[in-house]
């Protein structure tokens, strides 16, 4: 055979592709044993295939590593329990034969006509036995199916368990983190330290109404919005102190703060007479937009 | 002289893994996932073209890595080899046996969603960029290595898929597995 021939012959990569059959690609070892031209080759080959897969490579989505490992520990558990029970409904085969004999044996003992009585029993016996032996074997079969849909009911079940505590203490997680929110805003409320400051709606919007409460210790600033206007697309409220009538960013509101689900914390303000709520693009803008002034008031 | 070089260093790792595994530590699973998740997904990935589809194959894929693992012969090849061509094979199954055959055999592959995500962060030294892939193969021989590999095709099915003597794409992908084991590194 003309080696050279051969490794262009295609067969090389048609083995590294897996493509071949068994008895194919055990020929193309064989002369690679044989030919260490061939054999590099071969690696060569493979080692090409290897480094185009790699390139390939796709940095797994997040949460996966645990679902593929548990979802395969799960499925070899599953076919290793499931061996176990074909297992045992096997074992019993064998035992029948040890109890059951026993039995035809104190039939024939007593009798004294041995060559009739025993026939008899020996006759009837394998028929017996064997029909025994199939019952027991039915009955272990389908008591090993019904282990294995009581099992993967279990399964089931446990899992069905795990969302639901998955659940709860993802709720008791939200709540606790609302409850401590409140908390901080609570105290935020009952300290005499902060001044709350009315804010009131401007002829464009008489009914809006909001607070400041102001530490003129710490600086914190804290606004509660009582009611506000809904805003369009795009549009967000923001907050400016007034410091010697010249407006100083107090950042802008969340719609649950703008909604009054929640009072917000905002920037800190070194010190001002006055604040207002102007209407500004979403993200807030440098200066105030004095127009839309929807609420202001003076400490 | 040191013997630790990095090549030594990571068949040494692959030559106890391949042991732990022999010896049936479920341990030594992760990691498995932590070495080879990333090219194996990928390639899946690629091959399947959905998420969820590859993740379930990459799952059942080293179910059957377990089970089977009696009859890795590491005198054959390594086992990045042995273990791409159980997911290899296992994805281009899934492809073939459903609905999913239909219209995916003549879309070309470049528009998979494979396709458009980023090659894993290049933190291994030893790991070829698929833009180095593209600049070094040309149109042609990437799109049979692509049917070859991705697709599952043998050469004479790649050779009327494509139209072409079966001598021209034998040529072609000799040509290009050729560049491709130069970047071996």
């Amino acid at each position: 055979m003309n080696i050279q021939d051969y490794i262009e012959s295609g067969i090389l990569e048609e083995y590294a592709l897996g493509v071949l059959s068994e008895a194919e690609r055990a020929e193309v070892e064989r002369i690679a044993r044989e030919h260490p031209d061939v054999a590099r080759e071969l690696k060569q080959v493979i080692g090409g295939l290897d480094v185009y897969a790699e390139a390939h490579a796709v940095t797994p989505p997040d949460g996966m590593r645990e679902r593929v490992l548990a979802g395969w520990q799960q499925a070899i558990r599953a076919t290793a329990e499931q061996e176990k029970t074909i297992q045992t409904a096997d074992a019993p085969v064998a035992s029948p034969r040890m109890v059951v004999s026993p039995v035809s044996e104190p039939v024939a003992a007593p009798a004294q006509q041995e060559a009739v009585v025993r026939q008899l029993p020996a006759a009837e016996a394998p028929g017996r036995i064997r029909l025994m032996i199939a019952a027991s074997v039915a009955l272990l079969m389908l008591s090993a199916l019904g282990n294995y849909l009581l099992y993967s009911r279990l399964k089931e079940t446990e899992a069905n368990l795990q969302v639901a505590q998955t659940e709860q203490s993802r709720y008791a997680a939200t709540q606790k983190a609302a409850l401590n929110e409140r908390d901080q805003q609570l105290s935020v409320l009952r300290n005499e330290a902060f001044r709350p400051v009315e804010l009131k709606g401007t002829p464009k919007a008489p009914e809006a109404l909001a607070r400041v409460y102001y530490n003129t210790q710490t600086k914190a600033v804290f606004v509660d919005v009582r009611n506000l206007p809904a805003l369009p697309e795009g549009k967000q409220y923001q907050l400016w102190a007034l410091d010697n009538g010249k407006p100083v960013d107090a950042g802008v509101l969340a719609s649950a703060t703008a909604a009054g689900d929640s009072i917000q914390q905002m920037k800190d303000i070194a010190s001002a007479q006055a604040f207002a709520v102007t209407v500004e693009d979403a993200g807030g803008a440098a200066s105030p937009t004095l127009s839309t002034m929807t609420v202001v008031g003076n400490i | 002289m040191s013997a630790s070089t990095p090549e030594s260093a990571a068949l040494e790792t692959e030559v106890l893994l391949v042991q732990r595994l022999r010896d049936r530590d479920e341990g030594a699973m992760t990691i498995f996932y932590n070495k080879y998740s990333s090219a194996l997904y990928g390639v899946i990935l690629r091959i399947v073209k959905k998420e969820e589809t590859a993740e379930d194959v990459l799952q059942e894929a080293m179910v059957k890595i377990w089970h089977s693992f009696p009859s890795y012969d590491a005198e054959k090849g390594r086992l990045f080899t042995w273990v791409m061509n159980v997911c290899r094979n296992l994805a281009i199954d899934k492809i073939r046996s459903r609905q999913y055959r239909v219209g995916s055999r003549t879309q070309p592959i470049e528009e998979s969603a494979a396709l458009r995500q980023a090659a894993e962060p290049s933190f291994r030294p030893e790991h070829i960029g698929l833009q180095e892939i593209t600049n070094k193969l040309n149109p042609d021989q990437r799109q049979i290595v692509d049917l070859l590999y991705f697709g599952g095709f043998t050469q004479s099915e790649v050779a009327e898929e494509l139209n072409l003597p079966l001598g021209t794409v034998k040529t072609r992908a000799r040509a290009a597995i050729k560049v491709l084991s130069k970047l071996i590194r």
